[in-house]
């Protein structure tokens, strides 16, 4: 299992929703499952679980969708973050690993969902690859200046 | 090249649909910590598109300006991210898994934002696999059944 910090923090881009988790993680995953692409718009979901009586929403609420008749998805209704998927009847929850202030500090152990997924999956680590600022001029990256919440929890403005 | 005439996709609840006309042009994937966070993922999936050429077919999205010169478009009632603009870019970028086929896009071409990347993205491909049904009842399977909106335009949802 993964050690990770606690509480562990996490929240939206825009910073109106904040959750802190107090307990262990379990189960970090990625899912390609055909509704776990359209809920995050890419080629999978990728979760941590805890239990729901060590998760605590810090700031603002989360709007929520209720993908199956036991499912609830929640994000952020001011910047559309996907947070968090939790079965109605589970002690646990889990939150988008991206959504997390440090979303490197737990690894994925599975792959679930396996039969959705997207073809170009298997080869996108092989791709080339470039760091921003290698390919943006220096006067585009100052007016794209991150506006996004900062990694870490900050008192209400 | 995709050269499909037409191609729609939309976010999860169906409350925002869009279509394009003609031919979706770049693919890539971007770990840069911003589509990090908006996308709640290792990163985002985009393929770009000229933006003449999307119509929103049903709803709006709302949007997000992450930085001075960036729109970022969403589902508000579900949340579903949809896509990236820049201010004066003549194209628009979309979220790849919002389209109702993502596996229709042209080859993607480069990894972008990669001074931010996770250490695990590079071994996610050789993890255990597990089909949705694989641990799963059938009591189960049916509970699950999908309220997403279908990988098509419909007349009426829900």
């Amino acid at each position: 299992m993964n050690a990770n910090p606690s509480p562990a923090t996490g929240g939206c881009q825009c910073g109106a929703v904040r959750y802190a988790i107090d307990g262990p993680f379990r189960n970090p995953h990625i899912c390609h499952c055909r509704m776990c692409q359209k809920a995050f718009g890419n080629y999978f979901a990728a979760f941590v679980g805890t239990e729901k009586a060590k998760f605590r929403w810090t700031r603002g609420k989360p709007g929520v969708f209720r993908s199956s008749d036991v499912v609830e998805r929640r994000f952020c209704r001011d910047c559309g973050t996907p947070l968090s998927f939790a079965y109605d009847h589970s002690p646990y929850i889990a939150v988008a690993i991206g959504s997390l202030d440090d979303p490197a500090c737990v690894t994925p152990q599975h792959q679930f969902g396996i039969e959705s997924r997207l073809q170009a999956f298997a080869t996108l680590h092989e791709l080339p690859g470039t760091r921003t600022e290698d390919t943006i001029p220096a006067e585009t990256m100052e007016k794209l200046k991150s506006r996004q919440h900062p990694d870490a929890d900050r008192p209400s403005s | 090249m995709n050269t499909s005439s037409s191609t729609s996709g939309g976010c999860q609840c169906g409350a925002v649909r869009y279509r394009i006309a003609g031919t979706l042009c770049k693919a890539s994937i971007c770990h840069c910590r911003m589509c990090q966070k908006a996308f709640g993922n290792f990163g985002s999936a985009l393929v770009a598109v000229p933006a003449a050429q999307v119509t929103w077919s049903r709803g709006k999205p709302a949007t997000f300006r992450s930085s001075a010169i960036v729109d970022r478009g969403f589902c508000a009632a579900c949340g579903t991210p949809l896509f990236l603009r820049e201010d004066g870019d003549p194209n628009i970028e979309i979220a790849i898994g919002s389209l109702d086929d993502p596996n229709a896009i042209p080859a993607m071409i480069h990894q972008v934002g990669v001074e931010s990347k996770v250490a695990w993205f590079d071994g996610l491909r050789d993890l255990p696999r597990r089909t949705t049904a694989d641990d799963r009842t059938p009591e189960d399977l049916l509970r699950l059944k999908s309220l997403q909106h279908p990988d098509r335009d419909t007349e009426h949802w829900p």
